[in-house]
This record gives C-alpha cells, sequence and structure tokens, in this order.
C-alpha cells in the first residue's frame, strides 16, 4: 500500500508542481497519471523515490515513510522502486549487459561492484531479465546500437534487477512510435499481472491509459483534477483535465 | 507607443551612442598602438636590416650535418722592411706535385699589397691566409675585396688572392710567415655534435612532457569531479553535521599522525626489511581487507549495534589504508636496491664507467640492464616520497576517518535536536569551527605578507554570512533557506562582507604588511605541546570564534548548507588562480627549489597540467547526460557507484582525447620550459641564441618544429577516435 499524504513540491524558483496532492495506492494497481506538460507527473513520480524532496507531506510505503528515511535507509527502500525514463536513461557507451546489471548495485558488494565485478549469479539473473524481455541476444551489444523500443526493454530489465514491488514510469513511451509504444505497455501489463507489481505511470495518451490501467488519476497545475477508472472521463472531464481546446488523439 | 514611426530623440540618442562607441574604440586602439610601440623607423635602419639578414641566414642554415677536415698547408717566408741589401729572391715552383704558393714579394712594409698564388692544393675547397709574425700565434689575413676570411680553390686546385701586410709593432727586421692553408675533406659528412646534443635534448623534452602529463592525470581527475557543477550543486549538508565533521578534522589529524603514521613506519620499514617480512605484511594485509569488505549478512542500519560496527569499519580501513601506503613505500625503497643490483649484474660497471656493448645480444641484456636500473630508481624515488610524506598522510587519513565518525555518530541526534538546543548547538560548534578556521588562515597568513589577506577575506565571508542570516531573523523572511537570495538580503550580506573585512584588516593590523611588506610579530602567547601559538594567530581565532559563533547561533545546526557548493567554489578558484600563473613563472620558483634541469620543468608543468586539465575534464562533466545518473539513484546504487557506472563511462573518452591535447601542449610549453632552466631543448636553445650561435640554434628551431607537428598530428588523430 502506498500512501501519499498532502504531498506539496515548491521549487527553488518559487514554482507550485505539485499542491496538496493525497492518494492511496493499493498493491497490484496499474495506475495511469495524466495531465498536459508541467502539470506535475514527473515531480510525483520523483517525489516517491525521494530523487526530488518535497516541500511538504507524507508518502508511506509498506508502513515505512520515505519522506523521512535516512540517505542509508532510502537506498533500502529504493532497491525495491524500480524506475523507468521516458530518455531510456541507458549509459549508450556501456554494453547492455552492464546497464542492467546497474540494476543490481543496491544489492551487490559495493566494494567488488567499483571494479566492475558481478558474480556469475547475477550475470545469469541479468540475462533472464533481458531475456523476458525479448532481448536477450542484446546482451553484450552497446546499448547506443540498439532502437528506441529495445533501449526501454533495457530499461524495464534494468528494474527487473531490483527484484521490484513498485514500478515507476515516468512517460515511458512518449519517444516511442505507437507500435513499440504498445509492445512496451503490454510488458509492463506482464509485470503487473504475472508479477503483481504495483505500477504508476505517466501517460500522455488517455487511449493508452484506457486500454492499460485500472485507474486513471489526472494532474492539473499540480493538484489532483480526477481520481477513478478511465472509463468514467467522458468529453467534459476531458475537457477539464486538458483544457478547452483539446481534441482526444486514439493511438492504435 | 507607435512602432512604424520611432521618436526621433531616440534615433539621434543612438547615433550619438554609435559615435561615442567609435571614438572610444579608437582611442584605445590609438593608444594600445602607441604602449605597444608599433614604428616602422628601426626596421629600415641598414645596421639591423644587416643584423636581421645574417641571423635568419644562419637560422635557416642550420648545421645537421658536418664535414671534417684535414689541412695542406704550404709556407714562405716575408721580411719585414725590404733589407738595405735587396730584397730575398724569390721562390721558383717546385717541380714536384706537392701544393705550393708563389708570393710576388719577399719583403715589404704594413700595407704593402702581396699577391699570394697557390698551385696544386686540393681542388674546390676552401683556403684562407695565415700570417705567422716571428715567434707568434699565426692570424689571418683577409684577402682584399673580398668579406671573408675563406675563399675557394678552384678546379685545378689554384688560387690567387691578394693580402695586406698587417701592421706589427717593432717587427721590422724580422721575417715571418705566409701560410695557405687549404681544407681537405676527410671521410662523409656526417651529423654534427650540435645535432647529437638536440638530438639528446629532444628526447628529454618528450619524457618531460610526458611525464608532466602523465602525473597530472590523476590529480586533475580527483579535482574534476569537485569542480563540476552539476555533480556537486546536489551535496547539501545540516549545518550540524558540516561543523561537527570540520571540527573533529585537526583533531583527527593529530590523532592520525600520532597513532597511524607508527603503523605506517613500522609496516614501511617491515616492507623495507626482508622479502619476508614483506610478503607477510602484504597477506595479513590481504586478510585484514577481505574481513573489512566482506558484506555483513544482517543489513542493520540503524541501532547502537550497526553505529559501533561502522565505527569499527572505518578504524579499521584508516589502519589497513596507511599500512598499504607504508607497504608500498617500503617496497618502493627495497625494490631501489633489488633492482639497481638486479640492474648492474645485467650491464656491469667497468673502470670508465658502463660496460659497452660488442654485439647485438649483448648490447640486448646490457638495455634490460639499463631498463632494471632506471625502474629501480623510479620506484625508489616514489617509496622515497611516501617515506617523507607519511607524517601528513597519516594525518590526512585520520582526519578523514575521525570527521567520518563523527559525522556517523551524530547524524541523528542532530536531526532530533529541538529547535533552542539546535541553536545554542551551533553557536558553541560555531565558535569552534570558526576559531580553527581563522587559526589556520592566520597561521598561513604568517608566513607571507600578502597572504595575511587571507584572514580578512576568510572573515569577511563569514560576516557577509551573519548579516544575511540575521536579515533573515530580523525580517522573518524564512522562506528562502539558503543565504544571499533576495535583494536585500544579498545587499546586507555585502554590507557584512565590508564591514568584517574592514574590521578585520585593522583588528589584525594588515595594513603594515600590505604596505610594508613585513609580517606579523611572532608574539608568543602560549606554548602547546611545543606548538607555539602566536597572538597573532588567537587573536585571529578569537575573531572567528566570535562570527562563527554567532554565525552558527542563528542558523542553528538543522539549516540546510550548500556543501557541494561550496567544494566547487573553492575548486574552481584554486584551479582558476594555479592556471593563471603561467608554468614559465612556475618553473622560475622550482628551479629555486630543486635547481636547474628537468626536473624543476616537469614540476612546473605538472601544476599547471593539473589546473588546465582539471578545468577541461570538469567542462566534460557537466556536458554528460544527467539521465543515467538519475537512473542509477533510482535503484539504490551509493553515490560512488553512481559515479562508477552512470559518470565514469561517459567522461573516459573526452578524457582521454583532452589529455593527448595536453601532452601535446606541454611537449611545446617544454621546449621553452628551458629558457628559464627546467631542462630540455630550451635550456640549449637560449645559450645558442645568447651566443649568437644562429646556426647551432637552427638546429635545435628544427627538431622543436618537426617535433610539436609530428606530436600535433598524432593527438589530433587520436583524439579524432575518441570523440
Amino acid at each position: 500500500m502506498l500512501i501519499i499524504e498532502n504531498l506539496t513540491k515548491i521549487y527553488d524558483n518559487g514554482f507550485k508542481a505539485l499542491d496538496n496532492i493525497s492518494l492511496e495506492i493499493p498493491d497490484g494497481q496499474f495506475v495511469a497519471i495524466i495531465g498536459l506538460s508541467g502539470s506535475g507527473k514527473s515531480t510525483l513520480l520523483r517525489c516517491i523515490n525521494r530523487l526530488i524532496d518535497p516541500t511538504e507531506g507524507r508518502i508511506i510505503w509498506n508502513d515505512i515513510d520515505i519522506t523521512a528515511a535516512t540517505d542509508d535507509e532510502l537506498r533500502q527502500i529504493r532497491r525495491r522502486i524500480g524506475m523507468i525514463f521516458q530518455q531510456f536513461n541507458l549509459v549508450k557507451r556501456s554494453s547492455v549487459i552492464t546497464n542492467v546489471l546497474s540494476g543490481r548495485l543496491g544489492y551487490v558488494n559495493p566494494v567488488f561492484s567499483l571494479f566492475n565485478y558481478f558474480p556469475g549469479k547475477e550475470k545469469e539473473r541479468a540475462l533472464a531479465a533481458l531475456d523476458r524481455v525479448g532481448i536477450r541476444e542484446k546482451a553484450y551489444n552497446r546499448a547506443s546500437a540498439l532502437s528506441g523500443g529495445q533501449q526501454q526493454r533495457v530499461g524495464i530489465a534494468r528494474t527487473l534487477m531490483q527484484e521490484p514491488e513498485l514500478m515507476l514510469a515516468d512517460e515511458p513511451v512518449a519517444s516511442l512510435d505507437p507500435a513499440t509504444s504498445h509492445s512496451v505497455m503490454k510488458y509492463l501489463q506482464l509485470l503487473n499481472e504475472e508479477d503483481g507489481l504495483t505500477i504508476l505511470c505517466s501517460l500522455h495518451f488517455l487511449s493508452l491509459a484506457r486500454a492499460y490501467s485500472h485507474r486513471v488519476i489526472a494532474l492539473k497545475d499540480g493538484k489532483l483534477e480526477f481520481d477513478g477508472p478511465a472509463q468514467a472521463i467522458d468529453d467534459e472531464r476531458f475537457k477539464m483535465i486538458y483544457g478547452e481546446e483539446a481534441v482526444q488523439v486514439e493511438i492504435h | 507607443m507607435n512602432d512604424s514611426t520611432p521618436p526621433k530623440t531616440n534615433n539621434a540618442l543612438r547615433t550619438l551612442l554609435i559615435i561615442v562607441v567609435i571614438t572610444i574604440v579608437l582611442a584605445i586602439y590609438s593608444y594600445g598602438w602607441t604602449v605597444t610601440d608599433i614604428n616602422l623607423d628601426k626596421p629600415q635602419e641598414a645596421q639591423r636590416q644587416q643584423n636581421l639578414g645574417e641571423a635568419l641566414r644562419d637560422l635557416l642554415s642550420p648545421n645537421i650535418f658536418q664535414q671534417d677536415y684535414t689541412f695542406q698547408a704550404a709556407t714562405l717566408p716575408f721580411v719585414m722592411t725590404c733589407p738595405a741589401e735587396g730584397a730575398p729572391a724569390a721562390v721558383s715552383a717546385p717541380a714536384d706535385a706537392a701544393p705550393y704558393i708563389l708570393i710576388s714579394a719577399t719583403c715589404g712594409v704594413a700595407n704593402d699589397v702581396v699577391t699570394v698564388q697557390g698551385f696544386n692544393f686540393h681542388p674546390e675547397t676552401f683556403a684562407r691566409i695565415e700570417w705567422i709574425p716571428d715567434g707568434g700565434e699565426a692570424r689571418v689575413r683577409q684577402p682584399i675585396g673580398r668579406g671573408e676570411d675563406n675563399f675557394f680553390t678552384d678546379a685545378l686546385g689554384r688560387f690567387e688572392v691578394q693580402i695586406e701586410v698587417p701592421q706589427i709593432r717593432g717587427s721590422s727586421g724580422q721575417t715571418h710567415i705566409i701560410q695557405a692553408r687549404v681544407a681537405v675533406p676527410a671521410g662523409l659528412p656526417h651529423f654534427s655534435n650540435t645535432t647529437g646534443v638536440v638530438l639528446e635534448k629532444m628526447v628529454e623534452t618528450i619524457f618531460l612532457a610526458l611525464i608532466a602529463t602523465t602525473l597530472s592525470i590523476l590529480p586533475s581527475a580527483i579535482l574534476s569531479f569537485f569542480a563540476a557543477h552539476n555533480l556537486m550543486k546536489p551535496i547539501r549538508m545540516t549545518l550540524g553535521n558540516l561543523l561537527v565533521s570540520f571540527a573533529l578534522l585537526p583533531v583527527g589529524w593529530l590523532l592520525g599522525s600520532a597513532l597511524l603514521s607508527p603503523i605506517g613506519t613500522f609496516a614501511l620499514n617491515l616492507g623495507q626489511g626482508t622479502l619476508f617480512g614483506a610478503g607477510s605484511t602484504a597477506l595479513a594485509l590481504g586478510f585484514a581487507m577481505v574481513a573489512a569488505v566482506r558484506k555483513p549478512r544482517v543489513v542493520e542500519t540503524t541501532g547502537w549495534e550497526a553505529r559501533l560496527r561502522s565505527v569499527l569499519l572505518a578504524v579499521l580501513v584508516a589502519i589497513i589504508v596507511t599500512a598499504v601506503v607504508g607497504l608500498l613505500g617500503g617496497l618502493g625503497l627495497s625494490g631501489d636496491m633489488f633492482f639497481h643490483n638486479l640492474g648492474s649484474t645485467l650491464r656491469p660497471q667497468t673502470a670508465e664507467g658502463p660496460a659497452v656493448a660488442a654485439n647485438f645480444g649483448q648490447w640486448l641484456v646490457y638495455a634490460l640492464g639499463d631498463v632494471l636500473t632506471s625502474f629501480g630508481n623510479m620506484i625508489g624515488t616514489l617509496g622515497q616520497l611516501l617515506q617523507l610524506l607519511m607524517l601528513p598522510i597519516a594525518g590526512v587519513i585520520g582526519a578523514v576517518t575521525l570527521s567520518s565518525i563523527g559525522t556517523t555518530l551524530t547524524l541523528d541526534a542532530l536531526k532530533h535536536v529541538d529547535r533552542v538546543t539546535s541553536h545554542m548547538l551551533g553557536g558553541t560548534l560555531g565558535a569552534i569551527c570558526g576559531a580553527i578556521l581563522l587559526g589556520i588562515t592566520a597561521s598561513i597568513g604568517m608566513q607571507a605578507a600578502w597572504l595575511g589577506l587571507l584572514t580578512p577575506l576568510v572573515a569577511a565571508g563569514l560576516g557577509g554570512g551573519v548579516f544575511s542570516l540575521a536579515y533573515q531573523r530580523l525580517t522573518g523572511s524564512k522562506q528562502r533557506k539558503i543565504p544571499g537570495e533576495s535583494t536585500s538580503q544579498r545587499l546586507s550580506s555585502w554590507v557584512g562582507i565590508a564591514l568584517v573585512f574592514l574590521a578585520t584588516f585593522v583588528l589584525l593590523n594588515v595594513e603594515r604588511a600590505v604596505v610594508e611588506g613585513v609580517l606579523p610579530t611572532q608574539t608568543e602567547l602560549l606554548n602547546l605541546f611545543g606548538m607555539p601559538i602566536y597572538f597573532y594567530v588567537a587573536e585571529a581565532m578569537l575573531i572567528g570564534a566570535v562570527l562563527g559563533g554567532v554565525a552558527g547561533a542563528l542558523a542553528g545546526t538543522r539549516a540546510a548548507f550548500p556543501f557541494g557548493d561550496m567544494l566547487y567554489t573553492t575548486t574552481r578558484t584554486i584551479l582558476n588562480g594555479l592556471r593563471s600563473i603561467e608554468p614559465l613563472i612556475m618553473g622560475l620558483v622550482f628551479v629555486i627549489w630543486v635547481g636547474i634541469g628537468p626536473f624543476a620543468g616537469v614540476l612546473a608543468l605538472t601544476l599547471h597540467s593539473i589546473a588546465s586539465l582539471g578545468k577541461l575534464y570538469s567542462e566534460q562533466i557537466e556536458s554528460i547526460d544527467s539521465g543515467p545518473i538519475e537512473a542509477l539513484q533510482s535503484t539504490g546504487a551509493n553515490q560512488l557507484q553512481t559515479i562508477m557506472y552512470a559518470v565514469v563511462p561517459q567522461i573516459i573518452p573526452p578524457y582521454i582525447a583532452f589529455t593527448m591535447y595536453r601532452w601535446d601542449i606541454n611537449v611545446r610549453m617544454s621546449t621553452i620550459i628551458g629558457f628559464v632552466g627546467g631542462g630540455g631543448v630550451g635550456f640549449l636553445l637560449q645559450q645558442q641564441i645568447n651566443l649568437l650561435r644562429y646556426r647551432e640554434a637552427g638546429v635545435a628551431v628544427l627538431a622543436i618544429a618537426i617535433v610539436v607537428s609530428i606530436l600535433d598530428y598524432a593527438s589530433a588523430s587520436i583524439r579524432q577516435r575518441y570523440i
């Protein structure tokens, strides 16, 4: 269970990205977060694993107050929270398997890891993770040699190394073409259904949210605008979330 | 406002502005022209033009090659002042093929013109006429109508020149000798001695650059991380933690030099002593290290047990690191002996110096011996360096360890103190840290007059903080936690900086130091375990305690301190300062310390390369993709792991490229570092220019041009491959 209480984030320049957000997300839910650019989607996701420190409010996950965790505790918490990104955030010059193994850094011996040493069973785990996202044969290629969709799958494989219970996906398909988008979303769905992962996924397209999520959270100017099933978003709601001039675009 | 027709006044103003700007620019350039003394009169002087011609001709005729000569000589007597009984009989041509000369007169007085003819000499080579007075030194007579002493024989080995009889006081009646000397080439042309020396110095130059570049890589790579804004900015510490770790630094230093350095020295002696000692020490250290880095089964991050364990671990690591440093030093020192002996066994010393190889196989063995000896020499020097630096190294390790232990132990406690305690604690810790800080700067200030400015400057920084914090308190603006954000707050901080600077300046009497160049009086206040505390330092510490105490009390221990920003600014300032000092000037100073020679050049270039590479490297870090850093942080990797996996792979290619570029620059610099005594080909070049030996200088210039352009090309192509 992930509980967000009165979360507010004000950046140093005075911009209020999140305004008093409160949410409860039960385990195993696939939650889509929608909203315009700048509505606070990324900030919300980053507050959960404290890549961004919230200004006020609390985040409690499995009865642990993430917002009050010390650096050491935070690392322990982060190990169980996977995150994938719009720009994939792979080290492009490193090999695919090194990128995947780097997801395991929180678990392995920190001294040996500095010399790029991973035990054999960790390498097997990495290959198995790559196998799950269907690119085992690319393990020893450079990350930069892969296509966008493949890179995002490497990103997913990296989070699998963390044995996560929660997955944060920050616009994971915004840089991908429609067909590839669906393939990546299907992998997320698979993790949600097979492994029971809780997934928080920010999306641009309502159609994707409808197709994959159990629940949609809409943000507007940092405030919670909508919280409910995707089917409940009608034209009126849509215009409230995206503005009067917005038109629904389908992604197939 | 109507946009289509802008007001006329605006136009006129703009025209006026343009005219003013043009006038100012003209004034600047005309003044610059005068200051740089650009004039065309001197270059037109005939003497200067002739000198230039000669210098250029010589520079462009480098004596790379050399021809050895033997000399043919033929002489005839000449009587000074023809005797009354008539001139001596002229000698006629001998019958055999030996070289001979004929002269047009056998006697005469000064300034008489004598024609000298030569026959049967070596053809087409240069010759000169010498006059040998009775019992005197031979002197060259320049032939009439030629610009130089030398003239050439024709294809048949003949010549005919006219010379004047020299004026030699009291020579009347003596018989002098006229001698023709003709050079005969002996053997084939070969490389001149100058070429040999230049090549030798060029090798020295290239290695000077190589060593300087290599030595600078590690320090500048480390510094570059501290000088990268994107890595440093997120690092924040609460003021309490910072103050605790800072206050513990000097204590840790003392403890480290007292307790750790004996361990280091012991390891050093073991390493230096016997192979057995070294081996067993290394083995013990290996076990200790494995024990230290072994992952604990149960990961516990809170509770006293965990804290005690982390403290013990920190102490163990400190001991291991010190012992490893000592062991390495000892191994270096003993390795020196070992390899030196091995080397001299392979290449024995004879009475005339090192043995000379008779064949290729022997040459190989001797070369191996030389390499081994040099290797021993190298590791010996490194071992000696560690031996000399054992005390400060132990001090630094002790300081870092104690301060990190302090942070670990107080981290939680400081987090949970209440407001009043936080401010009281802040005041106390701030006073201690302020005293330490200004105590250090004042001690530095006692070394040189202008370093005395350091104390008022640092105090002014503290003062700025105090005023800015006080402003925050008075106005109650707590929104902005970082000092110096709003305009009025910034203003108050500047007022504080100015006031405290002036006050400290007056209190410490820095004016005397700045104006008269006099060091502060060394009045001893008290003596602490043989460490004198001077009145001047105590005064500065008092000022620091007051300022630090007030700042700490105002801010409280829970205030966020932009520690990374401070590190960044400090590193950048030092790097920029170092970079602004030219290596030639550094060379001058190092020559005083280590003497004339390439070592001084290595030190100067290393120091400058550290500053320069540190900046170039850090700019590369600043331009990396921050995405992977974010991704790695989100997996629960620690900071060191994040840097190793997200930053390092991205910066290796540009680091290689910039290192090559720096080596290229260092080769150029090392060719002239010799001008100030820093070794390399520059020293030679300067000597030859000073002696007006432009042909020899030409060889050095040519060698520099060739080596620099080859390296330029090589470094460019290697860089291209990596960027």
